[in-house]
């Protein structure tokens, strides 16, 4: 794609979002039969799955943490995710991406609780669309939750960034491309905490702010999303 | 005050109570509010708040009866698989119930590898070391049966309100069963067609376990392929 002149025209994206506006969000509990816990998230052209294993013994044992679970994260793009064949792998981004994600869930995971133990999270992105990292910490966490593992609040992820000028959120891989900056965020939607913050590009810093409020909005529908998907795992059930 | 009905769903995070109360499994206390740490079902009573967890799994805990499956042998004892994220430690003088002169006798006539074990948690430590016993009637080997897997969560499920569930499938199934902490469970019986018949009841019970009135739609499955009779 050539890069177009305007991103945003009569206050419209080129998918035709405002710029407050999220792609369309599917998230789904307990897709997987096989994982202790699982999710995908759908969140336009993006499809992320997570699957979680544990708390389970730590292999191998000179790892173990004599009085904490371990969390282990690995983020992964499939090799037709993208338009150019992605080798696959672990490369230098998504040795990077694993190490933040875990970074992220952590603080409200009860690791205490489950000593010398690890627990396990896999993410899996099968088509990207920019902002997979998001999407999948917003999987993780809902797979994390379906294994039952105790959290403290739930992790709701998104991107905010600026093109032509506006800030704006959720940005796809062309406004990636073409735009001025990206900023991931990944938060506690309870207690307004940040667990995750990268920026590529540059904000002023009442610009900042802004983005910050418009990630903290995002965050707000997703973290809605994420307890749907909890909430119908169950419910469908109910009505058998 | 609270704020969810009882045998409500919730998620973690989600706040339940303000105040005073007691607070369980299931959920934790930050400040005044209470909230669910996992997804499970709120079990209100007065002043306690507890979670039922529908997912997640075993974790050892004093005092309970588990299933285990030998998996290595040491100098003393044995370690048992547990289903859960820790195995469990038994020694010959915790399954024989007497001191055990480990010079003059092998203990590997008393279990070997794969053999199922029904035992006891005598402790687990701060560091999730799980001690095991298994001295009491009707625990150490078992002999013959049928070991069957649910999920841990739903456990309180099959045993049922003052073990209900438990008698309906022993009565009515013409089995016996043994049911360990861990979703273990062994199932003992002479009509070959009755104890798959438990097995099947047992699949529904862990797939149906947040329903009501499973007791009763359990008896009358049992009672069915009962009157089928075997041909």
């Amino acid at each position: 794609m050539k890069k177009p002149e305007k991103l945003i025209v009569d206050g419209k994206r080129l998918d035709g979002r405002t710029p407050d506006e999220l792609r369309p969000l599917k998230i789904e509990a307990g897709i997987l039969e096989r994982a202790d816990g699982s999710a995908s998230v759908e969140l336009g052209a993006n499809k992320v799955l997570a699957a979680v294993y544990g708390p389970r013994e730590m292999h191998p044992r000179h790892l173990q943490q004599p009085d904490t679970a371990v969390l282990r994260c690995r983020y992964n793009m499939a090799p037709f995710s993208v338009d150019e064949r992605k080798r696959p792998g672990p490369d230098r981004r998504s040795v990077e991406i694993s190490k933040v994600t875990r970074e992220a869930l952590e603080p409200v995971l009860f690791l205490e609780l489950y000593p010398r133990s690890a627990i396990d999270v896999f993410i899996e992105v099968l088509q990207a669309d920019a902002g997979t990292r998001t999407a999948g910490i917003t999987a993780a966490a809902v797979a994390l939750a379906d294994a039952g593992v105790p959290m403290r609040d739930m992790i709701s992820s998104v991107a905010v960034g600026k093109i032509d000028d506006t800030r704006v959120l959720d940005l796809t891989k062309d406004e990636d491309n073409w735009g001025t900056t990206d900023m991931p965020i990944a938060m506690m939607p309870r207690k307004k905490l940040i667990t995750l913050l990268q920026m590529d590009g540059h904000f002023a810093k009442e610009e900042f702010g802004q983005a910050l409020d418009l990630a903290f909005k995002g965050c707000e529908q997703i973290y809605g999303a994420q307890r749907q998907a909890l909430r119908d795992k169950y419910a469908i059930k109910k009505g058998e | 005050m609270l704020h969810i009905q009882n045998r409500e769903l919730v998620v973690p995070g989600q706040l339940i109570a303000e105040g005073g109360y007691r607070v369980h499994e299931g959920a934790f206390r930050e400040g005044e509010q209470v909230y669910a740490s996992v997804v499970g079902l709120a079990d209100l009573r007065g002043q306690d708040i507890q979670i039922i967890p529908l997912q997640g799994r075993y974790i050892p805990k004093r005092g309970d009866v588990v299933i285990g499956v030998v998996v290595d042998s040491h100098y003393s004892g044995w370690i048992l698989d547990m289903d859960s994220p820790y195995t469990g430690n038994l020694f010959v003088s915790d399954l024989l119930q007497r001191k055990v002169d480990l010079v003059r006798e092998d203990i590997n006539q008393y279990l070997s590898m794969g053999d199922v074990v029904v035992a006891k948690v005598k402790d687990v430590d701060e560091r999730m070391r799980v001690q095991l016993e298994a001295g009491e009637p009707g625990m150490g080997r078992v002999e013959g049966g049928k070991l069957v897997k649910v999920s841990p969560t739903k456990v309180p499920r099959v045993i049922g309100r003052k073990g209900s569930m438990l008698n309906t499938l022993q009565d009515v199934g013409e089995c016996r069963l043994r049911v360990g902490q861990n979703g273990r469970i062994m199932i003992w019986g002479r009509d070959p067609r009755m104890i798959n018949a438990v097995v099947e009841a047992l699949l529904m019970i862990e797939r149906e376990a947040h329903t009501s009135g499973l007791t009763d739609r359990v008896h009358l499955m049992l009672e069915k392929i009962k009157s089928e009779g075997g041909e």
